[in-house]
């Protein structure tokens, strides 16, 4: 039947121009009158728009694109009514839409998220401040290292359904459990989650920056929490010092698993060490120090350390110490401060167990860290007096060598006037036996 | 015997509240450091009582300096700034020490009003009291309030440093109060010295002439 599917194409061929002509027709009537129609009262939709939803409404319209996705071309005209660009239309944003090329048959669209891509660029013509906060957001970071699948505005805002509210949906966590769906499972049981504080009540929502930058979400929770540091003051002793060097989480996740993490630091000019794009030092310097590839140990650290002084004379790095939680996960897993943290023991004492986990360091060019792994030992070696200066936990984190300094002077103390009084003794036995003389 | 008025009731004060406050300052920092291994108070009431007698401790430090300051007695912590001399001084203590008393001889050291130290203790105390304690104070107070000391802190190369210095002084306290005690019992009796520090009187022989004044 070799001239039956030939035939069949002609057929389909020959309906898509009928459909094309048609609409064409229909496109270029609603045109003529466009300029006469008038919008009716209560947020309803242009007669033009209502034109666009006469096909654009059908249940199952779609487009197959060049990579074989398929385009959903349907539009929900009662959620578009209720949005906040109902009074824009669908003019405003498809301007490229025109009675030459409706349908778009002869336009090549490589594929869905590359059509979203596209149409985004739309979005900053009206929104140009917003879209500059998101431009400077760790989403936008990620879009541009080529992570094509980053959230753009498109894929937090339903673009035919924008709101004037945020899209946060305190149920499922939508939009950001899209992409972050273990870490709203941790958060919904949590105290802010069950609170159904959205995600951008302490990340942001247009600006969210990476969650480890300097300070931020510290900031977030003393945004909140004004009277944290004068509660902790009243039982903490140097507390101030320990809302520098230990997180929130690390304390307020009491079943996390908690590690140190040493930042490089430039004292100099006062701010974290931020590798520069293209220009990844950290890595391949820190693999060139751990010569065993198990984690730097102490003496690959201070080597480290020199390299990163050596380049620039008018730097100096340092390290400055952080006690973390391990995951993203753990640090959402808020509790009630009753259940926090609160036996110092869990960290001053040899062995505790968030120093038993470390790593280095460095501000990423999108303002997330790269880590390299670290021994536990850097914590206590007697090398840490040099390069680990700023950070130290009493007891927890002691050198050994003093240890056995300690016991040697006490025993040193005990022992020396032991001794020299058994000499006494065994001097006075012998010196009544050579004279048998009594002793006063 | 005679006696001679040494130690003036500031000194004495000064003593025995340093002696009572040195004790619970290193078992309170023992507890704080060693928190694993003994348990005679929780790690909070270590480091606070820590805290409170270390301040004590600093005001102390100041009727010491003051009384030494504003009196004459200030001459016993003068130093023998004549190397032969108290080298010569020194050995001859050291030899006393070591062999001298295990034979009966005297103390070659005959304390007066003006020179109650021997030539070894007035250099362990001039160190002890001129540098070894105001540092111990100095990187304690540093270490009470990291946050509010922390510019100066991260100048002598951060809390690390500051802590490592305070440890190894309390290392030499601690091995130094068992010296101490045993050497305060080497008096013509055991308990001579300890009894003079108590009622400011030494006893001193005799024979020597009733020791020298100046």
């Amino acid at each position: 039947m070799a001239s039956s599917r030939s035939e069949g194409a002609a057929t389909r061929a020959r309906f898509r121009v009928d459909l094309t002509i048609a609409a064409r027709l229909a496109l270029a009537a609603v045109l003529a009158v466009a300029s006469l129609s008038a919008y009716a009262a209560g947020g309803a939709l242009s007669q033009l728009d209502q034109q666009c939803l006469g096909c654009h409404s059908a249940k199952g319209l779609e487009m197959k694109l060049v990579n074989g996705d398929k385009l959903s071309l349907q539009v929900d005209g009662t959620e578009f009514s209720k949005s906040v660009h109902n009074k824009l239309g669908c003019a405003v944003c498809h301007a490229n839409t025109s009675f030459e090329n409706h349908p778009p048959v002869k336009t090549k669209i490589a594929g869905s998220r590359e059509y979203s891509l596209e149409m985004n660029k739309i979005c900053e013509s009206c929104h140009a401040p917003i879209f500059k906060l998101y431009e400077g957001s760790i989403h936008a970071a990620l879009f541009r290292d080529g992570n094509t699948y980053a959230p753009v505005c498109t894929d937090c805002h339903s673009p035919h359904a924008v709101m004037a509210k945020a899209t946060y949906d305190t149920a499922s966590g939508a939009p950001c459990s899209k992409c972050h769906g273990p870490i709203f499972e941790a958060y919904a049981s949590s105290v802010h989650g069950k609170a159904t504080l959205a995600c951008s009540n302490c990340h942001g929502a247009h600006d969210v920056s990476a969650a480890t930058k300097e300070g931020q979400l510290k900031n977030a929770c003393l945004g909140c929490h004004q009277d944290a540091q004068a509660n902790h003051q009243k039982w903490l002793p140097n507390a101030k010092r320990h809302f520098d060097a230990v997180s929130c989480p690390a304390c307020h996740s009491p079943t996390a698993k908690r590690k140190v993490d040493l930042r490089l630091y430039d004292n100099v000019a006062q701010q974290s060490v931020a590798e520069k794009a293209g220009v990844p030092q950290f890595e391949r310097r820190a693999r060139s120090a751990d010569a065993k590839g198990a984690g730097l140990d102490a003496m690959a650290l201070y080597s480290l350390l020199r390299e990163f002084n050596r380049e620039g004379l008018d730097n100096k790095t340092t390290l400055r110490g952080r006690l973390e939680v391990s995951t993203g996960v753990e640090a959402h897993q808020l509790t009630r401060s009753t259940e926090a943290i609160r036996d110092c023991a869990k960290c001053h004492q040899q062995g505790a167990d968030p120093f038993q986990s470390v790593t280095i360091s460095i501000v990423g060019p999108d303002g997330r860290p790269v880590r390299y792994g670290a021994q536990p030992e850097v914590l206590n070696s007697i090398i840490s007096v040099d390069s680990l200066g700023g950070f130290y936990a009493i007891g927890g984190t002691r050198i050994k060598l003093l240890d056995w300094l300690l016991a040697l002077a006490v025993l040193g103390g005990i022992g020396a006037p032991l001794g020299h009084m058994t000499v006494r003794w065994l001097f006075k036995r012998y010196a009544k036996k050579i004279s048998g003389q009594e002793d006063s | 015997m005679a006696r001679i008025y040494v130690h003036p009731l500031p000194v004495r004060i000064w003593h025995w509240i340093n002696a009572l406050g040195f004790v619970a300052m290193i078992v309170t920092g023992f507890q704080i450091r060693y928190i694993g291994l003994i348990d005679l108070m929780s790690f909070r009431t270590a480091v606070v009582v820590h805290e409170w007698i270390g301040f004590v401790l600093i005001a102390n430090f100041f009727i010491w300096l003051i009384f030494y300051l504003f009196t004459d007695k200030i001459r016993v912590y003068h130093p023998e700034l004549n190397p032969m001399k108290h080298f010569r001084a020194s050995f001859r203590q050291a030899m006393f020490y070591g062999y001298g008393i295990f034979k009966g001889d005297p103390n070659p050291h005959h304390v007066s009003v003006y020179e109650k130290f021997n030539s070894m203790q007035s250099m362990s105390y001039q160190v002890i009291m001129l540098l070894l304690v105001p540092l111990q104070f100095w990187t304690g107070v540093l270490l009470w309030d990291v946050k509010r000391f922390s510019g100066m802190i991260d100048m002598l190369g951060g809390v690390r440093v500051v802590d490592t210095a305070h440890v190894l002084i309390f290392i030499f306290f601690s091995g130094f109060i068992f010296m101490h005690i045993y050497l305060a019992t080497l008096g013509h009796t055991r308990m001579a010295h300890i009894k003079s520090m108590l009622t400011g009187y030494e006893d001193i022989e005799e024979e020597h002439g009733g020791g020298k004044q100046k």
